[in-house]
């Protein structure tokens, strides 16, 4: 009966995830420092700079003084409900010189909030003068499961300037599909060369797909940004670092809850470790 | 071709019949014993070539041809009606080739984005679809391309729960849509070969039944599977938008073939429908058509064509040149002469409207646990061996009740046997008593009104 199977994957191929736009938006924003009230000022003025559609947000703030340990911080942060956490690394700590961590703070708050973080970078590392930081005319999606994945689109959507531009990326494994090829060149019953053609070009076709289908919804709502595909195979990182120098990317959005595990989602722990200068909005 | 006459001994003749019960009996345990039909059949055929042979039944010699030239042929070779087996390998060919230009799947996803999702409509278009593809291509092939599309767009309805009344509606649903044309169904070319019923006499006589039976069936289906139109303004809206992602034009891999496929099967459609009135087709028959049809599509793929060759159902082929075979040599042990008196004793020496209706209902019975055409090909031979005029009910008889029969068991007929193929692929729980008793209350409407418009109609 492979008949029933054969059809029954041309009426799959045929169905199209679509897009489904929502409008996000942040009445309350709660600001995270480690300095005080005073100190704490600049880093959310400079803020609500880079990301303007913050600017009629009512904005709470949590300041150093307030909390030093985890628990304080996450019972200041329920207290709160906040729409929006801004925060950066490695609060009440000095390890924010080291490419290594993001610090226990926000390690707990990525993952025991409901809330999104937008992630800047350390006021004291001196990245504020960057180009990166004066608007959020680029921003990009980065994901490995990007169809269907509408929720961290609306939020990247949400965040894009007036006549910017939104890259959504969607990286496969190279190493992984090739795991996967080697596997099937085993299988007498399975041709790997159509096996290697057939499941590429499907693993990059439903992202198209789906970017399309987003293309088109935004420009139907009016939308003026520009929606960019970024589909390829290619090492999570690596693609990413370089696509992120590339296109002068000002925000990066991603994940980081994974249902599976209660670390952090296996990409954007070492994404956001590395991209330091750069702000990033986490989900 | 001539034929020698050889008298079998009566006790020969049971001795044979008792062979006919075990191959019937075989077919129906075929899932049993784990053997294809083909290979059944074709032992079957050996094993009474030989035993004809043995016995002095069979005319060996040479055949004399329609010139006058005689030819040595083997007996098993003029036993086969080549005409049969020429349109179904030809139209085989030709509606696989042409399911690659995406005409097929295009129509059912149009017939889906069209129903917004709304699942009595969605019962509404794809039970219509299946009667049409029925008609069109072949049971079997309307049964997968229905079942399939009913499979991907209830899941992505999430209405999961309906996929099992619609496979079994869709499944009886095949079994009437072959009932719409000559060359529906095998039952139908043989019944209609042998008793000289045209393409477009089949049609009007059979289309009104179809049209009732196909209503009813749907009307019946939607609600015993408590199937309804969406009244919740959310969830109209929500359907909408999951079969709004459709891509109709997904499947097509190019325009002109496209078009080139849809004109080619309305031309075929066109060209089986007058072949009686078509000079010279007319004298080389529908099997030549349905081949020349399956050529010219192939020149589409004409360094691939192995493939469609390697798609044609040989088990099938096969199947049918061993049926022949074993019919021919029962014929000759005068086996069919046998069952030939039990059907005058049960539907009387002149034909009556009891006689009529009870080959219907008695055809109907043995075609439910049997396959429908090795019974339409005997009952065929047996019917033209009494002179059975061509206009007489009693074909029609043998041609409703081989078609209805199979929707009483899930064995019944190769589509209801994919429908519940289908069934257990997606992991829905459905056994053999479980499709009887489902399907009975549809069978018996079916039956009961054939029955019915045989005796007032035809």
């Amino acid at each position: 009966m492979t008949q029933i199977d054969q059809f029954e994957s041309v009426f799959r191929a045929a169905a199209h995830d679509a897009f489904e736009y929502e409008a996000i938006a942040f009445p309350r924003v709660l600001f995270v420092t480690d300095g005080n009230a005073d100190q704490s000022k600049a880093f959310v003025r400079q803020t609500l700079d880079y990301a303007t559609n913050l600017k009629n947000a009512e904005i709470e703030l949590v300041h150093g003084e307030e909390f030093q340990t985890t628990d304080e911080l996450l019972e200041k942060v329920t207290a709160h409900h906040p729409d929006l956490i801004c925060t950066y690394r490695n609060l009440h700590s000095k390890a924010w010189k080291f490419r290594h961590s993001l610090g226990e703070h926000l390690d707990v708050l990525l993952q025991r909030t409901d809330a999104p973080v937008l992630v800047m970078p350390h006021p004291e590392a001196g990245f504020a003068n960057l180009d990166a930081l004066r608007e959020t005319k680029t921003v990009m999606v980065m994901t490995g499961q990007l169809v269907n994945n509408h929720a961290l689109v609306n939020h990247a959507i949400s965040f894009v300037a007036p006549e910017g531009e939104l890259y959504l990326t969607h990286i496969e494994d190279k190493a992984a599909f090739e795991r996967y090829i080697e596997a099937i060149s085993k299988i007498p019953s399975i041709d790997t060369d159509d096996a290697r053609k057939h499941i590429s070009h499907q693993l990059l076709e439903d992202p198209l797909n789906y970017i399309t289908s987003c293309q088109e919804i935004l420009k139907e709502k009016g939308l003026s940004l520009k929606v960019h595909p970024l589909v390829s195979f290619g090492h999570h990182l690596t693609e990413y670092r370089q696509a992120v120098e590339s296109h002068a990317v000002n925000l990066l959005v991603m994940n980081t809850k994974d249902d599976e595990q209660l670390a952090m989602h296996g990409l954007a722990y070492p994404l956001a470790v590395e991209l330091r200068q750069l702000p990033l909005l986490m989900l | 071709m001539e034929h020698a006459v050889t008298h079998a001994s009566h006790g020969t003749t049971i001795f044979f019949t008792g062979v006919l019960i075990l191959l019937i009996a075989s077919l129906a345990l075929e899932e049993k014993i784990h053997a294809k039909k083909s290979l059944i059949v074709g032992l079957f055929a050996a094993a009474l070539l030989l035993l004809d042979g043995a016995l002095g039944l069979l005319p060996f010699g040479p055949i004399t041809l329609p010139n006058g030239h005689t030819l040595d042929m083997p007996v098993y070779i003029e036993a086969i009606d080549w005409g049969v087996i020429a349109i179904i390998i030809g139209s085989s060919i030709f509606v696989d080739v042409t399911s690659r230009s995406g005409l097929f799947t295009w129509i059912a996803i149009k017939l889906t984005k069209l129903s917004c999702g709304d699942p009595l409509k969605l019962l509404w278009y794809y039970g219509l679809m299946t009667v049409v593809f029925s008609a069109v291509l072949n049971n079997v092939t309307a049964m997968i391309i229905v079942g399939s599309l009913s499979a991907v767009s209830l899941k992505r309805l999430q209405r999961e729960e309906q996929l099992l009344g619609f496979l079994l509606i869709e499944g009886l649903l095949t079994n009437i849509g072959g009932l719409l044309t000559l060359i529906s169904s095998v039952p139908n070319i043989i019944i209609g070969t042998t008793a000289g019923i045209s393409f477009v006499t089949f049609f009007l006589k059979a289309s009104p039944y179809v049209v009732v039976a196909t209503g009813a069936t749907i009307w019946l289906g939607a609600r015993l599977f408590n199937i309804k139109k969406l009244s919740d303004v959310d969830e109209i809206a929500a359907a909408k938008q999951h079969v709004a992602g459709f891509d109709e034009n997904d499947g097509i891999e190019s325009q002109g073939f496209f078009w080139f496929g849809a004109i080619m099967l309305a031309a075929f459609i066109l060209v089986i429908a007058t072949t009686s009135v078509l000079p010279v087709v007319s004298s080389l028959g529908m099997g030549y058509v349905a081949l020349t049809f399956a050529l010219i599509m192939l020149i589409r793929y004409k360094h691939e064509v192995e493939q469609f060759y390697k798609a044609v159902d040989w088990d099938l082929i096969g199947f049918f040149m061993a049926l022949f075979v074993v019919i021919h040599m029962l014929e000759y042990a005068g086996v069919l002469d046998l069952i030939g008196q039990g059907i005058t004793w049960i539907i009387g020496e002149d034909e009556n409207r009891f006689g009529v209706g009870a080959l219907l209902v008695s055809a109907a019975g043995f075609s439910s646990v049997t396959d429908n055409i090795p019974l339409a090909a005997m009952l065929g031979k047996i019917l033209a061996a009494q002179g059975t005029a061509g206009d007489s009910s009693l074909w029609w008889s043998v041609i409703f009740g081989a078609n209805l029969g199979g929707n009483l068991t899930p064995i019944g007929s190769a589509s209801t046997l994919v429908a519940v193929t289908i069934i257990h692929k997606h992991k829905l729980k459905l056994s053999f008593g479980g499709f009887v008793a489902k399907a009975l209350p549809f069978a018996a409407m079916h039956i009961v009104l054939a029955t019915i418009y045989v005796l007032v109609f035809l």
